[in-house]
């Protein structure tokens, strides 16, 4: 049936030989495991596209609604959450992949002549995933979403001359608010999107124009080469079937909650970058005083410069590790620098104590339930029933707050709390709550 | 094939290639089930309907419909807002209250009560009910609906629904 279908549009449109053009691509030395890197990048694009697709379906990119209905994706629309966490794990694994993909062709000199464009468009695409990291950072409106972006804008204000303008054109004003959300989400579900779509193309253009590098080794070069169908897209396949089991994975079994809706008047909130940016986060650290607003801008106009210049700067036309030890050295530095960077910055995010998102939820709950009309926590509420300050010291048996919220009486007979309309997760989140509620 | 380009042919072709077609429908699969499911959900989702005091039925006058004013939260989506309803109860004489939805069966207007003639009256396109919700004149093609109802401690409680106009049985919106 299919293949009929396919003869009857074939006699129409003669689609034989573009299949032969795509299948049958020559792969110098054959099909390898070190080529799946760019298929990966873009499975997992056509993953942030589609589920961002999908997100788009209930979001609402106004400051008095992003928050409620993301939430609303998260806690109560079907799949909601999974959809999300594919998102957001699909994010962080999109830029891995781009960073394997940039150092396969980095070790394996594959951005030399003929191949400087496809190397300069690639460079103009990490600059534009990069874009969409931070744009799409500060759409769900949290604490975390709006503090960081403040950070992110403010670095380009120490652009020279013309930062202070840039950063009224990316805030849409004077202040962080409606007009930036709006704008980035534009920019992010709209502009980006066409932009790395265009980019994306030529940069597969450019690919079958000059073909692909093939292995570094002269003579496994010259073995022959191999058809990319089927057995190089058999690799990507299985590639692809890994980043999507593990995305998933990750969706399923990690939970990244969203922190306090943003609240632009509360300046204690210390909001933290995405992985991919930390390792610059902490660089800033160390820039002292003058120097700090040249290290927000001019490093990074290095680095895209440096990427971008390499083909012409690097023009040794030997693509063999051996005979480019000096490059090599230059980029091994490049990632030892930035991975301890990283190493560093995540020491110190894990040596801050961070609040249980459950313990957060369960002080939510004491507000939505009205509990201080009868407990007092730390000074606040009033004093009908028993203070709860410490009540950890007192109960610090988890199976008995669980009950005693279900039923106060059945564990404290005369009791007159009154049973409220909690499910398991909220038991939970309340008595974990509880059990943070204790001296020293 | 052009000279040194080769591919791998016989069962070892067909496994690649059958790996391949069982590696994107897996993938297809689990991304379609989710977020089919995802747009699709609201759909399927029933109201939940809260029961809703509307006061003590000993202030009710027999046999005199009475037009009750209460909030509800209206959960639309991701919004929640709180609105006012009304309903007209009827208390019988044996103490049952009947309620009414406030809307005409034919085409959704809101009835009125005529105090004078005791009859339901719709403005729009003229139907009159009698005082126990039958259909006295006009196009209405069926009595006025009721609304499930029940009274605790002497307190009417009701469930606000919707229904569909215009057809001869009741049917839930």
């Amino acid at each position: 049936m299919a293949s009929r279908l396919y003869q009857w549009i074939d006699r129409r449109l003669g689609l034989q030989p573009l299949e032969q053009t795509l299948l049958n691509e020559p792969i110098p030395g054959g099909a390898s495991w070190n080529y799946v890197f760019g298929s990966a990048t873009l499975f997992l694009f056509v993953l942030q596209a589609l589920t961002g697709m999908f997100l788009m379906v209930y979001y609402v990119p106004a400051t008095d609604h992003a928050y409620d209905t993301v939430q609303y994706i998260q806690q109560e629309v079907w799949g909601g959450w999974f959809v999300r966490g594919l998102h957001h794990w699909g994010a962080s694994a999109v830029m891995m992949a781009i960073g394997l993909h940039m150092l396969q062709v980095f070790f394996d000199g594959a951005y030399k002549r003929p191949r400087e464009l496809m190397w300069i468009v690639g460079v103009i695409l990490l600059a534009i995933m990069l874009a969409f990291g931070f744009t799409g950072y500060l759409l769900p409106w949290d604490q975390n979403a709006y503090w960081a972006t403040q950070v992110g804008i403010n670095m380009v204000g120490s652009v020279p001359l013309i930062g202070d303008f840039l950063v009224r054109v990316l805030r849409g004003g004077e202040t962080l608010g409606a007009l930036t959300l709006s704008r980035f989400f534009a920019i992010h579900v709209a502009f980006l999107p066409a932009t790395i779509a265009l980019g994306i193309m030529i940069h597969l253009f450019i690919l079958r124009r000059v073909g692909p590098a093939g292995p570094h080794d002269e003579t496994k070069a010259k073995a022959g080469s191999e058809t990319f169908y089927p057995r190089q897209v058999y690799m990507d396949a299985v590639v692809m079937l890994c980043v999507f089991g593990i995305v998933s994975m990750l969706a399923i079994n990690v939970e990244f909650p969203l922190a306090d809706k943003a609240n632009p008047s509360d300046h204690t909130f210390i909001p933290v970058p995405e992985w991919y940016f930390l390792f610059f986060y902490e660089l800033l650290k160390y820039a002292p005083g003058a120097l700090g607003p040249l290290a927000t801008w001019l490093l990074p106009t290095l680095f895209f410069s440096g990427l971008l210049l390499l083909p012409f700067v690097d023009r040794n036309p030997e693509r063999h590790p051996s005979s480019r030890r000096v490059v090599l050295a230059c980029g091994l530095s490049f990632l030892i620098v930035v991975f301890s960077l990283l190493g560093i910055s995540l020491r110190d995010l894990y040596a801050v104590p961070k609040r249980d998102p459950s313990v957060i939820r369960g002080m939510a709950l004491v507000e939505q339930f009205n509990c201080h009309t009868c407990h007092r926590i730390h000074g606040e509420g009033v004093n009908v029933g028993p203070d709860l300050s410490f009540v950890a010291d007192r109960r610090p048996d988890r199976e008995w707050h669980i009950r005693h919220f279900k039923d106060p009486q059945s564990v404290s007979p005369g009791s007159f709390m009154p049973k409220f309309p909690l499910n398991d997760k909220q038991l939970n989140d309340l008595t974990n709550y509880m059990l943070t509620l204790k001296s020293g | 094939m052009e000279d040194g380009l080769s591919t791998p042919v016989g069962t070892r072709r067909s496994f690649f290639v059958k790996t391949t077609v069982f590696i994107s429908s897996l993938i297809g699969f689990s991304l379609a089930v989710p977020l089919i499911g995802y747009v699709v959900a609201p759909a399927l989702r029933r109201r939940n309907k809260e029961w809703v005091s509307l006061g003590q039925t000993e202030k009710l006058p027999v046999g005199e419909p009475q037009s009750l004013d209460f909030r509800v939260t209206v959960k639309d989506g991701w919004q929640e807002s709180q609105t006012t309803k009304g309903v007209w109860a009827l208390k019988q004489a044996d103490g049952q209250v009947t309620v009414y939805s406030p809307i005409c069966p034919h085409l959704g207007c809101g009835f009125r009560w005529d105090q004078q003639d005791r009859l339901f009256k719709c403005p729009c396109h003229g139907s009159i009910f009698n005082v126990d919700g039958t259909v006295k004149a006009g196009p209405a093609p069926r009595p006025l609906d009721t609304l499930p109802s029940k009274i605790e401690n002497g307190d009417l409680l009701v469930q606000y629904e919707q229904f569909k106009s215009g057809l001869a049985k009741k049917v839930e919106l």
